[in-house]
């Protein structure tokens, strides 16, 4: 594993520098039924293929971002701060 | 041929052996009359120089204490020691060459054939391990150097200084790209080192590369793997005198492989004779080494390509006494080492037998990227292709001027018990074409169930013939049959060059060298140093120093260094919202002054972690983690804050701030001397925080009690830790103060039962289960592990951690298991030998049904069993009137 992440805020740099935050998900609404939470909970898609992910840049700037990586090739095609993202 | 000039002396198998300038190890043994250099792995056959470039297993030597040196690639240095492998008394003379006439008893899948139970492999062992192999490790008083890592980068990495690699670079370079030039060779080149027919161009070459200021050259070194995004494993041998290698972790832009093209033997029996070389070996030798090999050589060449190295014999005075083509070869003649060759119409004496190979694309590396190898039938080759972005080729392994040597597959039924395909491992054409018999007919499966292609030449000798038996056998052709995939490390790495230079960072709390002369006995947690207990007189055991500490703080004082703790300060109008959400209890409406407990849970409803929060002011809080799992919670924090917009500011106060908790019934009156804030319970109740100076240093006090005494928790500035912990111990004195350690307050707490986060607990434990049921706020509209906790709260746990009381005088271990009428049936998580009790006590995980009062288990002690009792009482001030006074 040797990838290159690009983190919005210092560029690409070894995958090393960063922790894995899994998929992005949808957090339920509080009284949301209870097969919404145990999916959230345990569930994941592991897409084969372009899946958005949560990254943290523990060695750089110490923010979490979200990273569009092609996990069949580990690229990753594009990164950005959710609050940012359209 | 090159001139003798200033020579040094080093020393094989303990004689001094001289060598010149610019000689390897292995040129230079060859000069002195060296002619074996190894014994195969497993027939212990006598094997000579055979590539002489670093591709094949022939010259393999302990180097040094290094075992597996490729003796053809290390330049000699004066004084270095070099020891053969493998071979008992001497290469020369091997008793195990005996084995060979035994490999009758050894087909091929051996192992698979005959081990077939544990026993048989077990009686085996032994002798096979001496038998078979190579070098021996090195042992640690032994190892040859330092091992170095370093990370690089560069805008193009150029792997291969042949001709077609250094035009690349220069062209680069020229256009303005930083350019790493990474060659294995002693010298820039490539082929043109060697090959007479080279003009001055190369001379030309290598001046212009040295002085481009954009051009870095790695010369010597190798790399043996190119990896996603670029990364090059790069190896470089004695990297200064102190290193034996350095592994450098070089990431480019775009790679450009420039690995040419390299010989492989051709099959035929006796193939492996000493005195077989392959043409490539014998320039190198003359060319380079200024080495005449031989005497009177037979030349094995097809096509008049080969034409050169018959002029080369020649100029090197060796008579050159026949040119026969491959297909017309029965065998070659020899014992120990080569006498001649049999041919179908001819019998030739000579000393050597100059194999002219199928020269191979060294496309390793390609193919480790992804690209695909596809077979050419007019070059003879299989051929990279399908390049992923950013790396290209050049030059040979791209298969430009090669020529098929002869046809394959072949013709001739290849079966031969000493036509070796691998030498390696000593797997012959039979061996393949039983192997193939026996059902393992693709190449992939034939690859490991032979071993063919995975011994230390990786494939490079013996690739191309064994897909050339595994086609014809299977009657497929060479691209149907296909090519087995490279891996890294190729060639193969040192475990030392791997594993690097070990940086264990520790860290030391402020008042590290204050245990230090109290004599502290160390305890690793994580990365911290923390005193274990403190060792008052020398030779004092570790059951009374903790019993000793236990007791001055329950009948007197004691002190104890908390600095490890993960110290987080929120500021920010929105901070109880964010505790809110995160913790499982209730913290937005915690009054200024005042500390709650809080533990932490995922959505799972599984405990992470717990601490304490401490409200400061309205929008100032403090927030203690355990020691490990800092990182986690202040990323954990910062994760549920993206995206919300809330006005929460957190820093990491853990490396700022030293701590001590003071606790114990005279706590009170030693904290009293040093600070005028108000320490009576009145105005300093049980889980109050106050900031005030202590010995003249702004603190934050908490008034909590982990060890289940009046106590305070000081967090103070780093740099008086050392000062404040004096101060401390000072006021102190006269009432018999004592720091302590890990261990008596894990014993302290446990009296408690107050329960360790990740000690107690493990990661699937619930609140409820942990008796912890308190901690959940469910009321609360939302946190995290609201659904799952409120879920859990409706079930009965099947297993609960409950408080025990030996019933005899044992002491079990931390893990011992519980059992229940025979049968396992939980695990103690924490036991000490309680002073209060005169017995041990600790925590255990045990089925719900047993988890109440006066139920009976039994613990493993020493591989017996004791019978515990379970208690829900606190062993120790149930009614925390001691924390309250």
């Amino acid at each position: 594993m040797s990838f290159l992440v690009r983190c919005p805020q210092c560029g690409n740099r070894s995958v090393y520098e960063f922790r894995f935050g899994g998929e992005v998900k949808q957090r339920p609404a509080p009284g949301a039924p209870e097969s919404d939470w145990v999916n959230y909970t345990y569930t994941k898609v592991n897409e084969a293929g372009v899946q958005r992910e949560w990254w943290f840049h523990r060695s750089g700037c110490r923010q979490w971002f979200q990273a569009l990586r092609n996990t069949v090739t580990n690229e990753v095609q594009d990164s950005f701060f959710p609050e940012e993202s359209t | 041929m090159s001139e003798p000039s200033d020579t040094l002396t080093f020393e094989f198998n303990g004689q001094p052996v001289n060598a010149r300038a610019g000689d390897t190890v292995a040129s230079a043994l060859y000069r002195s009359g060296q002619r074996i250099f190894t014994r195969s792995f497993k027939y212990h056959r006598p094997r000579g120089l055979l590539c002489l470039s670093g591709k094949c297993p022939n010259c393999l030597m302990n180097v040094d204490g290094t075992p597996n040196v490729r003796t053809c690639m290390t330049p000699v240095r004066a004084g270095m020691r070099v020891t053969h492998q493998n071979a008992y008394p001497s290469l020369e003379h091997d008793w195990l060459a005996v084995v060979q006439r035994f490999d009758w008893l050894m087909p091929v899948g051996w192992y698979y054939k005959t081990m077939t139970n544990p026993r048989m492999w077990h009686a085996a062992e032994p002798f096979v391990r001496k038998i078979a192999g190579l070098g021996t490790p090195p042992s640690l008083d032994n190892v040859s150097g330092n091992y170095e890592h370093s990370y690089r980068h560069a805008e193009v990495a150029i792997i291969g200084g042949g001709p077609a690699g250094l035009k690349s670079a220069i062209e680069l370079a020229t256009k303005g790209e930083q350019v790493t030039l990474i060659d294995d060779q002693p010298g820039l080149g490539g082929h043109l080192r060697f090959s007479k027919n080279a003009d001055n161009s190369l001379a030309e070459l290598i001046a212009q590369i040295q002085k481009h200021a954009n051009i870095q050259v790695l010369q010597g070194c190798y790399c043996f793997g190119l990896y996603e995004g670029n990364l090059l494993g790069i190896v470089q041998p004695r990297p200064n005198p102190q290193a034996a290698e350095q592994l450098i972790h070089l990431r480019a832009g775009r790679v450009v492989v420039a690995t040419g093209a390299y010989e492989s033997p051709l099959l035929f029996p006796n193939n492996d004779l000493v005195g077989v070389m392959l043409s490539t070996a014998v320039q190198r030798l003359i060319h380079l080494h200024g080495i005449a090999p031989g005497k009177v050589a037979v030349v094995i060449a097809r096509s008049p390509l080969e034409e050169p190295v018959v002029a080369d014999l020649r100029a090197a005075g060796i008579q050159v006494a026949a040119m026969v083509a491959p297909e017309s070869v029965v065998k070659a003649l020899g014992n120990k080492r080569v006498k001649g060759l049999v041919t179908r119409d001819a019998r030739y004496s000579c000393d050597l037998l100059v194999v002219c190979g199928h020269r191979i694309p060294d496309a390793g590396l390609l193919n480790q990227a992804g690209a695909r190898l596809q077979w050419d039938g007019k070059k003879g080759a299989f051929i990279p292709a399908d390049f992923p972005a950013n790396i290209s080729a050049v030059g040979e392994v791209t298969g430009e001027s090669l020529v098929a040597p002869g046809p394959l597959p072949p013709e001739r039924d290849p079966a031969n018990k000493r036509a070796f395909v691998c030498l390696c491992s000593d797997v012959s054409s039979q061996d393949l074409v039983d192997a193939i018999d026996e059902g393992f007919d693709h190449i992939e499966t034939l690859k490991r169930y032979t071993t063919t292609t995975m011994g230390p030449c990786q494939g490079r000798m013996c690739q191309l013939p064994a897909i050339g038996v595994c086609a014809r056998q299977t009657s497929r052709s060479m691209a149907e049959t296909g090519v087995t995939t490279s891996r890294p490390p190729n060639p193969g790495v040192t475990l030392g060059a791997l594993a690097g230079a070990r940086h264990h960072p520790t860290r030391r709390t402020p008042m590290h060298y204050e245990h230090d002369e109290l004599g502290a006995v160390w305890l690793d947690m994580g990365e911290w140093k923390r005193p274990r207990y403190y060792q008052a007189q020398k030779g004092a055991n570790e059951r009374s120093c903790v019993e000793e500490e236990y007791r001055a703080v329950r009948e007197r004082v004691g002190l104890i260094d908390v600095s490890t703790l993960g110290k987080l300060d929120l500021k920010g109008r929105d901070v109880g919202m964010l505790l809110d959400k995160i913790y499982a209890g209730r913290l937005s409406d915690l009054r200024p002054g005042r500390v709650r407990y809080g533990v932490l849970c995922d959505e799972a409803g599984i405990m992470l972690d717990d601490g304490t929060v401490s409200r400061l002011a309205d929008d100032h809080f403090f927030v203690t983690t355990t020691t490990g799992n800092l990182d986690f919670v202040h990323q954990w924090m910062k994760w549920w804050l993206v995206g919300t917009g809330w006005d929460v500011y957190i820093t990491n106060l853990t490396a700022g701030l030293a701590a001590v908790n003071l606790a114990g019934p005279n706590a009170r009156e030693v904290l009293a001397q040093l600070t005028d804030c108000d320490l009576s319970t009145k105005a300093f109740p049980y889980m109050a925080c106050r900031s005030a100076p202590v010995a003249g240093v702004e603190a934050i006090l908490m008034r909590i009690g982990f060890v289940g005494e009046t106590g305070w928790e000081i967090h103070f500035p780093a740099e008086s830790g050392p000062d404040l912990w004096k101060a401390l111990l000072e006021a102190g004195r006269k009432f018999a103060i004592r720091p302590f350690g890990v261990e008596a307050q894990r014993l302290l707490r446990l009296e408690k039962r107050h329960v360790i986060v990740g000690v107690d607990s493990d990661a699937l434990t619930n609140p409820f289960e942990a008796g912890m049921a308190w901690a959940p706020k469910l009321d609360k509209e939302d946190f995290i592990g609201r659904a799952a906790l409120q879920r859990l709260a409706g079930q009965q746990p099947q297993q609960k951690l409950a408080g025990f009381i030996m019933n005899e005088d044992v002491l079990p271990e931390d893990g011992a298991a519980i059992m229940v009428n025979g049968q396992l049936a939980g695990r103690v998580t924490s036991v000490r030998f309680s002073p209060l009790k005169q017995k041990a006590i600790g925590l255990a995980w045990v089925p719900a049904e047993k988890a109440h009062e006066g139920a009976e288990v039994d613990v493993r002690v020493g591989g017996r069993l004791a019978r515990a009792k379970i208690t829900e009482q606190t062993f120790y001030d149930p009614e925390g009137a001691r924390l309250r006074t």
